[in-house]
């Protein structure tokens, strides 16, 4: 074992765990959003909004991100005869397939607070959009705290797929230093160590968040 | 003479197949109370949500102040002039309570922040808790947050106020306090629809109560009639029944 080489490397690996954060940051500021519009348009009254944005979701839950990655990267260009960059296609790929897991969160989020508190709402004449967004999802987003940083840290953990169109994440560096140091035990080891602060460092935000709200 | 504020001409609905209303009339003059009662699923909480619009009815219509409620464009502005307050609060948990009263006269009316504040403090100060402004709902006692919704469907200055059920879900000792708010209410003048068991109250301010049985108004009286003389078995049976129970 050669621990120096970990030392050696490690402004390169801390790099690619920045751009795995950024990554996950921009996955997530995006598709969340996302998700809660698919949430509101499957809860609508309206059939054919409901049904579209539920098909999608379930469409999408059953397709593995790389599967949605390839699409994206390999076969649109393709289809459109336009180049889309790496880092358009794997932002895209992330978006659509993860606003469909925020979509469920919020989802149910909505459907915890019920539907007294929209009547009393619209009572009072507020709009339903004007109701959703400051009774429902204020109340929606607290109840679904620990399952949206359950979310974040799987988003997190979901931007090593992007090592297989040969982006500059965490994995795909450290694998790079492995192969040109020889020392794939050590390198690999020291990337476990910086998910694994990463996602509990995540999980006990989200703890004191919940317990201050 | 001028038109009823309410009028509820020949309701129908129905839940998929199941009739919760059937050929409801009623005229509600202004500054009147009328208080609605009846047996559980006989279509009373129903009736009150046609009025504002929460629900939407197959057959006949509601005009509230020369507006139809069928052919209404608007909603949010016809319930900004319909108050409502309902049987388990319904406060905003995530809010203060001057929060609660201030978010749809800013939001729906489009007053200053400033002015909404003025606006709910004088209500909540007329339903006797003024001081409990900054606390969350949650803090309040069973009777102190029904006043506070009460207090939130004023800050709109309503010209009709629909209650339904507004003590039935508050410990016997706190009933009180919130009748008394909707006596002073009455008395000042509002227009009520009650949906209510109390006939303490019924008897101390309504105008006339009606008797709903599975969807229809199969009695209304002027109050005094009522109680001495109802006409229906059902109404006299129920009666009798609820006057025991206090
Ligand atoms: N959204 C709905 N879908 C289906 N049925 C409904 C719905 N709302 C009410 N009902 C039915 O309509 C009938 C009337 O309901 P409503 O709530 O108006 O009765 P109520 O007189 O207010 O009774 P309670 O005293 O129990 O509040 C009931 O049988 C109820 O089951
Ligand atoms: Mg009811």
């Amino acid at each position: 074992m050669d621990w120096h080489v970990i030392q050696a490397n490690l402004p390169l690996l801390l790099r690619g765990l920045g751009t795995s954060l950024q990554l996950a940051a921009v996955a997530v500021l995006l598709s969340f959003p996302l998700g809660c519009l698919l949430a509101i348009g499957r809860l609508s009254r309206r059939a054919w909004l409901s049904l579209t944005c539920g098909g999608f979701v379930n469409l999408m839950r059953s397709n593995p991100l790389v599967l949605v990655l390839f699409w994206f990267y390999f076969l649109v260009p393709i289809i459109t005869g336009r180049a889309v960059s790496d880092l358009g296609s794997i932002v895209i790929a992330f978006v659509i397939f993860f606003s469909v897991y925020f979509a469920e969160i919020v989802r149910s989020g909505i459907q915890s607070v019920g539907s007294r508190q929209v009547q009393a709402g619209l009572s009072t004449g507020l709009t339903y959009p004007q109701t959703m967004r400051h009774i429902v999802m204020p109340q929606a987003i607290r109840a679904m705290l620990p399952a949206l940083t359950t979310q974040c840290i799987v988003v997190f953990q979901g931007t090593t797929v992007a090592y297989i169109v040969g982006y500059d994440e965490l994995l795909h560096t450290a694998s790079m230093a492995a192969e040109r140091t020889g020392r794939p035990v050590e390198l690999y080891v020291a990337v476990a160590v910086m998910y694994f602060l990463v996602c509990t460092a995540g999980s006990l935000l989200a703890r004191n968040l919940e317990r201050k709200s | 003479m001028t038109a009823p504020i309410i009028q509820i001409q020949d309701l129908g609905l129905a839940f998929d197949g199941f009739t919760a209303l059937d050929g409801v009339s009623l005229d509600v003059m202004a500054g009147q109370c009328i208080v609605v009662c009846g047996p559980s699923g006989s279509g009373k909480s129903t009736l009150l949500r046609c009025v504002n619009g929460l629900e939407r009815f197959q057959r006949g219509d509601v005009v509230v102040d020369g507006t139809s409620v069928r052919d209404c464009r608007d909603l949010p502005r016809l319930r900004r002039g319909i108050g409502m307050v309902f049987q388990h609060f319904e406060l905003y948990p995530h809010m203060t309570v001057l929060e609660n009263v201030t978010l749809a006269p800013i939001k729906a009316k489009g007053l200053s922040k400033a002015e909404a504040e003025r606006v709910a403090l004088h209500y909540l100060d007329q339903v006797g808790i003024a001081d409990q402004a900054g606390k969350h709902p949650g803090r309040l006692s069973g009777g102190q947050q029904q006043r506070a919704a009460i207090a939130r469907a004023l800050a709109l200055e309503p010209k009709v106020m629909l209650f339904d059920e507004p003590t039935s879900a508050l410990d016997p000792e706190m009933i009180s306090e919130v009748l008394r708010v909707m006596l002073d209410l009455a008395r000042s003048g509002m227009t009520m629809l009650v949906v209510t068991h109390e006939m303490g109250f019924a008897r101390e301010v309504a105008d006339r109560i009606v008797f709903m049985d599975r969807g229809s108004i199969v009695e209304t009286a002027g109050t005094a009639q009522f109680f001495s003389a109802s006409q229906t078995e059902r109404a006299r049976e129920f009666l009798h029944k609820v006057l025991a129970k206090i």
